[in-house]
């Protein structure tokens, strides 16, 4: 019996993965709390386990810590922006409920979730092989490579994550270009949102100068659109 | 897209259109509270403009004044969050009462343009459509308000917390006009000419209120301004002070 329910768990999140858009709207319209929770525990394990990849190469309290925060970051983006993104599709031409939004955004994040997870064994591999971190170690090609690998995979699972949303939403909606609306409003807000959390729960990779932290000293100090914005000006300031 | 759906497409019916109000059965549905209210504004807009056409409109109007009033304390409470002191309470009354000022001073010139342009909308239905407008736009700010309070929490930047406030205040401004918009394409207004003057010029009104009604983000020794200001004036000292959440209104 345990077997045959975990089986079918594992077969309704290959569903998800495939995308079988039509299957998948048709969770959305019913609260399960069991797909729920398959959903929520994929995000803290497959995002735990990337964060845990991502800052084992400073040290192994700095891989827990960011294995804590990669996953709430996830979490509280889609909470936090619930109510808007309710209201946002069906001004936008897609009439679904606050349930049905936030499940499709916890789906997605599921997807992106599982594909960061499948990941994390490969760079956890890669900084397995990666020498000591150091304070030299900073200027040396090993650095950028590990920093691009997590980048490409953020954005590779994350792009994954929003085409499978786009397809639910169109089948929801019966229209790409409603679909489409909608999916540029949540992605904005959600990005929004996202880069400022992340802002907050820096460090994720750690720097080998600076002490291993849960959060940085001023964590709630400035925020990540005004680091750009400086960076920016600094950039094009001549004299 | 795709027929053998199981679940059909959730796509209401376009606000805009030739269709008339009250088509379909659930348009002609009493709105009997107010989170029925803010349901309908959202889901089903042409529900609202229909009851707004039907005698004893004046209820849901009340209703969704209530709402507005409501929604912009609340957000008012995020905004003064970023100060604190005076600011809690001194925001959100002067956001709520900013907005309710506005569009009453804004509401004579509507109904002119409205006259003007052959549109056969009464009083009541365009006071109600400005109501919805409010509704809808501070439903939406409630929307935007855990985002703002997490900035006003990590940010110390009084000119880049304006500007973010500004930015989710445009947003629900788009989407209350495109509200005000649907009412009048059923009207037999004959030009949108007068309605989009008039949407610029409640932008304008509501901006400079922002300003007369400073400090709302940052906070000051005064409750009110002792120096009268135009608003893109206000905006350019702003962005020239300090980064410090306590400035003083000599801004």
């Amino acid at each position: 019996m345990q077997t045959i329910e975990t089986s079918s768990r594992a077969g309704e999140f290959s569903t998800l993965l495939r995308a079988e858009s039509q299957t998948v709207a048709a969770w959305t319209v019913e609260w399960r709390s069991r797909r729920v929770a398959t959903h929520l525990a994929v995000i803290v394990f497959g995002a735990g386990c990337f964060g845990a990849a991502m800052g084992w190469w400073r040290a192994p309290e700095q891989a827990l810590y960011v294995a804590i925060k990669f996953p709430f970051i996830l979490l509280l983006t889609a909470l936090g922006n619930t109510l808007l993104n309710a209201m946002l599709a069906p001004l936008l031409g897609l009439n679904i409920s606050l349930r049905q939004s936030l499940l499709a955004i916890l789906m997605s994040f599921a997807i992106a979730a599982a594909i960061l997870g499948a990941f994390s064994p490969l760079v956890g591999f890669l900084v397995w092989n990666a020498p000591a971190m150091t304070p030299d170690v900073k200027s040396t090609a090993t650095y950028g490579l590990i920093k691009l690998v997590d980048v490409v995979v953020i954005a590779f699972a994350g792009i994954a994550g929003n085409v499978r949303l786009f397809q639910l939403l169109a089948q929801l909606a019966g229209s790409w270009r409603i679909a489409g609306r909608v999916l540029v409003a949540w992605l904005a807000g959600n990005l929004f949102l996202g880069s400022q959390l992340s802002w907050i729960a820096r460090p994720f990779m750690g720097a080998p100068q600076l002490p291993v932290v849960f959060l940085r000293e001023g964590a709630l100090q400035g925020n990540f659109y005004e680091n750009v914005w400086s960076t920016i000006f600094q950039l094009v300031q001549f004299d | 897209m795709n027929e053998s759906s199981p679940i059909p497409p959730q796509v209401p019916p376009p606000i805009y259109g030739p269709r008339p109000l009250g088509d379909e059965p659930a348009e002609r549905a009493v709105i009997p509270n107010v989170i029925a209210a803010i349901e309908a504004v959202l889901r089903q807009p042409r529900r609202v403009l229909f009851q707004l056409r039907q005698p004893g409109a004046s209820k849901l109007i009340a209703a969704m004044l209530f709402v507005a009033i409501g929604c912009s304390l609340i957000y008012g409470v995020i905004v003064g969050s970023f100060s604190g002191g005076m600011q809690w309470w001194a925001a959100p009354v002067k956001i709520s009462a900013g907005l309710l000022i506005s569009a009453l001073i804004c509401l004579p010139s509507l109904y002119i343009f409205a006259c003007l342009s052959g549109s056969q909308a009464r009083l009541v239905e365009i006071v109600g459509l400005v109501v919805g407008l409010l509704m809808l736009m501070t439903i939406l700010l409630i929307g935007f308000a855990p985002v703002a309070w997490l900035f006003s929490q990590s940010s110390d930047k009084l000119a880049w917390m304006g500007a973010l406030h500004l930015i989710f205040w445009g947003i629900a401004t788009i989407f209350g006009l495109r509200f005000l918009a649907a009412g009048f394409s059923h009207s037999k207004a004959r030009s949108n000419a007068g309605r989009n003057t008039w949407a610029v010029i409640f932008i304008l009104v509501v901006l400079q209120m922002t300003t007369a009604l400073r400090p709302i983000v940052g906070s000051a020794d005064t409750l009110m301004p002792t120096e009268k200001k135009f608003f893109l004036s206000h905006w350019g000292d702003s962005m020239k002070t300090p980064d410090v959440k306590s400035l003083q209104d000599s801004r």
